[in-house]
């Protein structure tokens, strides 16, 4: 946000710095090639109306980019733009200055290299810059060599940014050099990249974190604090884990906007593909009012589900009405998102009394008692562990268990009993057979134990007859020797 | 030794005399005397007794386990849950070397404290150096053999820092593992010296040392030996009460190693042997410990500059060897050697206290 507004205001010096030097030219030359100067990309619907510009139209290559050479000298913020450019993805590929902002970069004439007769166009407003960068991004052509897609600009008008920058004029919205950088562009897989995924996080937050600039919006400025604590934050944030979603992973990038509930079944999917799949088997699937993954998840705040995310502690007082028409009793229930994740429950909806109450409870429970075996058999396998025994025979069963729970968890998407009850099963088996397996091996430890202490009763009993004979020794030489030892000479 | 017919008995034991005419050698091995004062806690004959057991235990590991990167893991895990009473061998083999490491440690603090390493001993304290040495050698070559992740980090460890011995360093380190890593070379190479070489090497320096202790008889805790007056000339004679070493000494040895068996029973029982996940090159624990006889090297390593860390404990085990010639003090009497015994009393705490920092850390 604030690295922004410090942008505008050097685009802003820049400009003026600019007037000072070619003020007068361009009164002149105004006159004449006023038409040259790019028309705002907010009106036309492709960039590629105005004059296409681009490393071909520019000329500049290497050391005849006198831009360059003078701006470099200018003073500090100059030099650091050309350094910044230097470093970036543009300079690397020839993108050169006069690529962006016109003008001719053969001469070192200020008054030749940046005149209107030579197409400078200065620093693009907020808006046209957007035109600018989609002028070569949207060129198929120019775009192929480079293996990058070109629909970032179609897809930046369709987001509720690229809506609001140009249907509503407000020029606040987040544009292409908002995310990327202007002179300092680089790769998205440069890790120091703004938008590099484990980045992407605060580089939204850099805006939708900041009340103040968001209140005209009237939308939420939390959503990085409850993402940070979510399962997918803390892969992400914590654990540097790239393969979990960041907020463009949901929303989108340059097509940014929020999914709806219609699509949500299908973003969630694109990861979950399994899941995705047991629920479109789903009743819940079926209906349209029916319940979508944040129904039960949340979005932003998704967390590790277990058994406890079936029932409220205390079913909450439901009445008929609160879902179904009193006249023609259809469903009227339309669940799709619960603030308050102690809502996110099964019977938020279904009454205790009801028939599907019943269906859900039959779920859980499978559920729970499988869980439940999952849990004693780790237990009883720690517990050998514990005693010494090796125990990666029932470790290797026990996985098994854990891969069925894992599955019957998953098919509790289907809501189908029998689909649940009978992976939960298997999961309870083969925790059992683990258990069983564990037990065997605490027996053994005890029979280990139990020989060890006949074995030390063996040793006690030796010990004392050798005790003994000890004694009886002493006893025979004392007297041999008149209970003297006898002295001798060491030699 | 030509024995007059009227000594050769009849029965069993005078059939193989007849043949062995061995009672001789058996009469001068057995029937010495030793000082009445003398008390050695036992722990030679302890070191000895544990060697046997690893001797037995090891033979029977040997049936099962398989020296290769590739079967080494499994082998012992085989052995310690199928094998029927694998698990005992191996766990007695485990405490065994813990124990006998122990045991050695302590019999070399008697023998110090006692000053029995002085005049006339100083070669039965000096192949005592070397036999401590093998023990160790022994626990450092056989902890790599289960081949689990403990064993490979401890060894990846265990070799750098032989590898940071000045001058030979690099050649050290490539002889140790055979290559540049922990790896199948470096598994065979310690299989071959643990079940091969230093057995052999032990077996016979025992032989030596206590064929010098036998010579030499036991040393007086109360007087230092007295040197001959004149060269050739006959020993001074010392009124010294004696006791004879068989069957007393023995019996209470025998004694000793009932116990020690009792302790290594329970210990193997109580706490077996366990075995970690296989060797993974790839994956380096966050914890890499070694063996408890290790860790005051290691945690010396950690605070000192790694030369010194390295150059210290050699020079430490130089003093052991050459300490019968450094301390030139006659005396025997605790109260005369102050020197001596405050400076192994700051050696010891200083032992134990990097031993403990380096269990915690
Ligand atoms: C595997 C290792 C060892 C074995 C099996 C062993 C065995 C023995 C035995 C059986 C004795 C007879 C007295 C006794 O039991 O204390 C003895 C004496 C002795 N040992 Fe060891 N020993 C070993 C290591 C050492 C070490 C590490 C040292 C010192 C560095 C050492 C120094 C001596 C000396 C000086 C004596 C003569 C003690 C005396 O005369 O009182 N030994 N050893």
């Amino acid at each position: 946000m604030t690295s922004r507004r410090r942008r505008l205001g050097t685009g802003r010096l820049q400009l003026l710095r600019l007037a000072v030097v070619v003020g007068g030219l361009v009164a002149l030359a105004a006159v004449g090639v006023g038409g040259a100067v790019a028309q705002d990309g907010g009106s036309s619907p492709s960039p590629t109306a105005s004059a296409p510009v681009g490393p071909t139209a520019s000329g500049a290559t290497g050391d005849t980019n006198t831009c360059r050479t003078c701006h470099s000298a200018i003073d500090n913020v100059q030099h650091e733009i050309t350094e910044a450019w230097g470093a970036s993805v543009h300079a690397q590929a020839g993108i050169n200055c006069a690529d962006c902002h016109g003008g001719d970069p053969t001469s070192d004439q200020v008054t030749v290299s940046m005149s209107v007769a030579a197409g400078f166009r200065g620093t693009p407003g907020r808006t046209e810059s957007v035109a600018t960068c989609g002028d070569c991004h949207s060129d198929v052509t120019r775009m192929r060599q480079y293996q990058i897609p070109t629909d970032q600009y179609a897809k930046y008008r369709a987001s509720v940014h690229g809506e609001q920058l140009f249907g509503a004029g407000d020029a606040r919205v987040a544009i292409c050099i908002d995310c990327h950088g202007s002179h300092d562009i680089k790769k998205a897989s440069d890790p120091t990249a703004r938008v590099y995924p484990l980045n992407v996080p605060s580089l939204c937050a850099s805006c939708h974190s900041d009340t103040a600039y968001m209140e005209p919006y009237g939308i939420p400025t939390n959503q990085l604090a409850i993402y940070s604590e979510s399962v997918h934050g803390k892969l992400l944030l914590d654990e540097s884990d790239l393969r979990a979603p960041t907020c463009v992973s949901c929303h989108g990038s340059h097509d940014a906007k929020p999914p709806s509930s219609a699509e949500v079944v299908g973003v969630c999917g694109r990861c979950h593909t399994a899941t995705q799949a047991l629920y479109e088997q789903s009743r819940h699937a079926e209906l349209e009012i029916g319940p979508k993954c944040w129904t039960c998840h949340g979005n932003h705040d998704v967390v590790q589900p277990d058994e406890s995310r079936f029932f409220h502690p205390k079913p909450p007082s439901i009445d008929c009405t609160t879902c179904h028409n009193p006249v023609d009793r259809s469903l009227v229930l339309s669940a799709d998102r619960f603030t308050n994740d102690d809502d996110r429950r099964c019977d938020t909806c279904h009454h205790p009394d009801s028939l599907l109450y019943a269906q859900a409870e039959g779920i859980h429970d499978a559920l729970a008692t499988a869980a439940g075996a999952y849990d004693a058999a780790e237990a009883k396998i720690r517990e050998a562990a514990g005693v010494g025994m090796i125990v990666s025979d029932a470790d290797v069963e026990l996985a098994g268990a854990k891969t069925s729970l894992i599955r019957a968890r998953a098919a509790v998407h289907t809501t189908k009993l029998t689909d649940v009850a009978a992976l939960a099963d298997e999961a309870e088996s083969k925790a059992g057979a683990a258990q069983a397996i564990a037990e065997e091996k605490l027996d053994d430890a005890l029979r280990r134990r139990a020989a060890m202490v006949i074995v030390l009763a063996l040793i006690v009993v030796n010990v004392f007859a050798l005790i003994l004979i000890r004694r009886r020794l002493d006893h025979s030489y004392a007297g041999a020797s008149n209970g003297k030892p006898r002295a001798n000479v060491l030699s | 030794m030509n024995a007059p017919a009227e000594t050769v008995r009849g029965g069993v034991a005078g059939w193989f005399e007849e043949r062995l005419r061995i009672s001789g050698l058996l009469a001068a091995l057995l029937h010495v005397r030793i000082p009445v004062s003398a008390q050695t806690y036992y722990l030679g004959g302890i070191s000895l007794f544990l060697f046997g057991v690893q001797l037995i235990s090891g033979t029977l590991l040997a049936l099962y386990y398989k020296p290769t990167a590739d079967a080494a893991y499994e082998s012992v895990k085989y052995i310690t849950s199928v094998v029927d009473f694998g698990w005992l061998i191996r766990s007695v083999h485990h405490w065994g070397a813990t124990l006998m490491i122990a045991s050695v440690g302590l019999h070399m603090g008697r023998i110090f404290v006692q000053a029995a390493y002085k005049y006339p001993r100083e070669l039965t304290w000096m192949f005592g150096v070397l036999l401590f040495a093998v023990t160790i050698l022994f626990g450092f070559t056989g902890y790599l053999l289960p081949w689990d992740q403990k064993a490979y980090w401890a060894t990846t460890v265990g070799t750098e820092i032989a590898g940071g011995v000045p001058l030979i360093g690099d050649a050290l380190l490539n002889l140790l593992r055979g290559g540049a890593d922990v790896s199948d070379a470096t598994l065979n190479r310690f299989f071959g010296m643990h079940v091969l070489v230093l057995p052999l090497l032990l077996a016979g320096l025992v032989v030596v040392h206590l064929t010098i202790v036998h010579q030499l008889g036991l040393a007086s805790p109360r007087h230092p030996e007295p040197r001959p007056v004149r060269r050739g000339g006959p020993a001074q004679p010392v009124d010294e009460p004696l006791k004879p070493f068989f069957p007393h000494y023995i019996l209470d040895e025998l004694i000793a190693w009932f116990v020690v068996l009792a302790a290594l029973v329970v210990l193997a029982s109580v706490l077996p042997a366990g075995l970690e996940d296989e060797a993974d090159p790839l994956i380096t624990p966050q914890h890499v410990k070694p063996e408890w006889y290790f860790l005051s090297v290691y945690q010396l390593l950690k605070i000192v500059p790694r030369t010194i860390g390295i150059v210290a404990p050699m020079i430490a085990v130089a003093i052991l060897l050459l300490l019968p010639f450094l301390d030139r003090n006659p005396a025997v009497a605790k109260r005369r050697r102050p020197l001596a015994l405050s400076a192994a009393v700051l050696a010891v705490i200083g032992l134990v206290a990097l031993t403990v920092w380096g269990a915690q850390s």
